[in-house]
């Protein structure tokens, strides 16, 4: 079991975002965190890469806590933001190179898979180009590239359709889960929920803070049966359901 | 519109208020006004040296002139977002730079008052003009002015004329004429000509009603002065909203490579990057180094000197102490699997590399001005010790009182 997220209550000040939230990835595992705007999906993931400190539960990544060990801990995470955000004083190869040293990568091994990466992206021939030079699908595909180049056990990555072209779409999704097979684990949050629906293993609804359902896409049909066939029906009638209470 | 002009200089104001508040600190006016008053002697003496006739007189009065008329920029206050939200209500951008150059002029007008009397006595002095002719020049001067801002302003629409747009012709080559024909000629055919060009741009000015805002050039302008002034309060004191652009900076490669790229240096490469590259901290220690060694030279003395050193090595280390936080808004320095005391440590080697650097810069100073080896040498142990003892004690303290 790779990540477990076991009732966490937690948020930015002394008022709870997140009101006990369950959930795990498994190994080899992509799991899909949806929810509407607000609902808590950035807090949890910035309470699972560490910025935030819970207020109740715990959080294991392979049965290492944040306190057990620090550094072991964030080792195991690569991470990927909605936005992407970029030293403006590193090029992009200079990039490559921190996250190399940071992560204590190979770096001979680790300059073969980035310039296959590279490539894959169209950034091969921008290696000495500084951030404010890229666009905003760029600077996006140089975040995919550094966190793709870790081997980490787990990627965290947060909303990352929106402002990629459909072939570096169609590339990430190629590359998560090529590391699904090597065994790791991927939570991705995202709106988008046809993409959602054909690739993720398995889904968590966020709503206000809790964890509404999870489950795989027969499990969640089998949970709310008038909903309708696809995730985007089911994510309606649970939403809409909540608001007539 | 008038309105939200209004409201934006009052806000506008209070900004640069704060700003002056820190600049003109006690100190600072203290050494202005020795610096003013120094300044003033220095011209009243260099006019009694004068006479009448002075060939070179009357140039120095319109280039002088024509400088100071190009002082006092227009200041549209415009932001970023105005190109959304202000865009529908295009059609009533008019009054708003109608409030825009009130504000504007008004100061330029200033400026040209302000400078036009300081030049005053070098004209009487050097050419004995009667005073009604003074009056003409000062008066066709503030038409000038207001021409330059009808044509500041039309150029914020989107007109095709490279004859407005290029500066050359409107800012320096017609108002020269202007001048010159003032000052050599008769000073009311100066007036006349002004006169018939600011109400001639106030005509042109008016009849563009039709053509629409240069949202993107009037805003690129509107940064483009804030940036400069914001350029001008940085050298004082820190601003928050200039954000420096990193340069590439490649002929520094070489310092840079002497980092090596291993697991325990991932800060220290970071770090040394970050000040080669951006403008703000190597630029607070290249300015304070420098002026350093400057009065390093000038000053002698047994102990002065060695006071002074250790005081800039203080200041140049207290200031880049912040730089250890530069980067925390960037998620992933939180993210490294690297734990803080690497961070502490790699830190430390920059600061040791950069405090020994000037160090030894100023004792080289000190040994060239006063060729006294004794005092080199106290200055040196001084100065080694002052580092030690910063970088050791003093930073470690503050980091923690940071946490």
């Amino acid at each position: 079991m790779t990540l477990q997220v076991t009732k966490v209550v937690g948020g930015y000040s002394q008022i709870p975002v997140l009101k006990e939230v369950t959930f795990d990835v498994q190994d080899g595992e992509l799991v899909g965190l949806i929810g509407l705007n607000g609902a808590g999906k950035s807090t949890t993931i910035n309470h699972i890469i560490g910025l935030l400190t819970p207020f109740k539960g715990e959080i294991k990544i392979n049965g290492i806590t944040l306190k057990s060990d620090k550094d072991a801990y964030k080792k195991q995470i690569a991470y990927i933001p909605e936005t992407p955000i970029l030293y403006q004083e590193l090029t992009l190869k200079e990039h490559l190179e921190m996250t190399m040293m940071a992560y204590h990568l190979d770096p001979e091994k680790t300059w073969e898979r980035a310039n296959h990466l590279l490539s894959i992206f169209r950034l091969d021939n921008k290696l000495d180009w500084f951030p404010a030079n890229f666009s905003k699908g760029m600077k996006q595909k140089v975040m995919i590239v550094c966190a793709f180049i870790t081997d980490a056990p787990l990627f965290i990555i947060d909303e990352p359709f929106l402002g990629l072209d459909p072939l570096a779409v169609h590339d990430l999704l190629n590359l998560i889960d090529e590391q699904k097979k090597k065994g790791a684990s991927v939570l991705m949050s995202t709106h988008v929920l046809d993409t959602a629906e054909k690739y993720c293993d398995r889904f968590v609804l966020l709503h206000d803070g809790t964890v509404k359902t999870e489950g795989t896409l027969p499990e969640l049909r089998a949970a709310l049966p008038d909903a309708g066939e696809s995730l985007d029906d089911i994510y309606m009638s649970m939403t809409k359901a909540d608001q007539h209470e | 519109m008038n309105n939200l002009y209004r409201q934006r200089l009052s806000s506008h104001l209070k900004e640069m208020f704060k700003y002056l508040r820190l600049v003109f600190n006690d100190h600072f006016v203290f050494a202005l006004l020795i610096f003013i008053g120094g300044l003033g002697l220095a011209y009243s003496n260099g006019l009694k040296e004068l006479q009448a006739g002075l060939w070179w007189a009357k140039p120095v009065i319109f280039i002088v002139l024509l400088v100071v008329l190009q002082l006092g920029r227009f200041a549209t206050l415009l932001q970023d977002a105005d190109v959304v939200f202000l865009l529908p209500r295009e059609a009533d951008m008019r009054r708003y730079l109608t409030g825009a150059r009130w504000y504007s002029e008004s100061l330029g007008m200033l400026y040209q008052l302000f400078f036009m009397f300081i030049l005053l006595p070098f004209i009487q002095v050097t050419d004995g003009m009667p005073v009604l002719s003074l009056a003409l020049i000062a008066l066709t001067q503030l038409l000038l002015k207001d021409a330059a801002f009808s044509v500041t302003i039309l150029r914020r629409f989107q007109l095709r004329s490279r004859w407005l747009n290029e500066s050359f012709w409107l800012n320096w080559l017609v108002p020269l004429v202007v001048l010159v024909c003032s000052i050599y000629i008769l000073p009311v055919a100066g007036l006349v000509l002004a006169l018939a060009l600011m109400i001639g741009l106030r005509v042109v000015d008016a009849r563009v009603n039709q053509i629409p805002f240069d949202w993107w050039k009037a805003i690129a302008l509107e940064n483009n002065r804030m940036l400069g002034v914001y350029r001008f309060f940085n050298l004082f004191t820190t601003v928050p909203m200039l954000k420096g652009v990193a340069k590439r900076r490649r002929y520094l490669d070489w310092l840079l490579n002497m980092v090596k790229a291993v697991p325990h240096n991932t800060y220290l490469y970071l770090y040394s990057r970050g000040i080669v590259r951006s403008g703000e901290f190597s630029g607070l220690y290249l300015r304070l180094t420098i002026l350093g060694m400057i009065l390093l030279y000038f000053v002698h003395g047994t102990w002065l000197p060695v006071l002074l050193a250790a005081l800039f090595l203080y200041l140049i280390g207290f200031q880049l102490i912040p730089f250890y936080w530069q980067f925390d808004d960037i998620v992933f320095t939180h993210l490294y699997p690297i734990a803080e005391s690497e961070r502490v440590r790699s830190f430390k080697r920059l600061m040791y590399s950069l405090l020994t650097l000037t160090a030894v810069l100023f004792v080289i100073m000190i040994v060239i001005a006063n060729l006294n080896w004794q005092l080199s040498l106290t200055l040196l142990v001084v100065e080694a010790v002052e580092v030690f003892l910063m970088v050791q004690y003093y930073l470690p303290l503050r980091l923690r009182r940071k946490a």
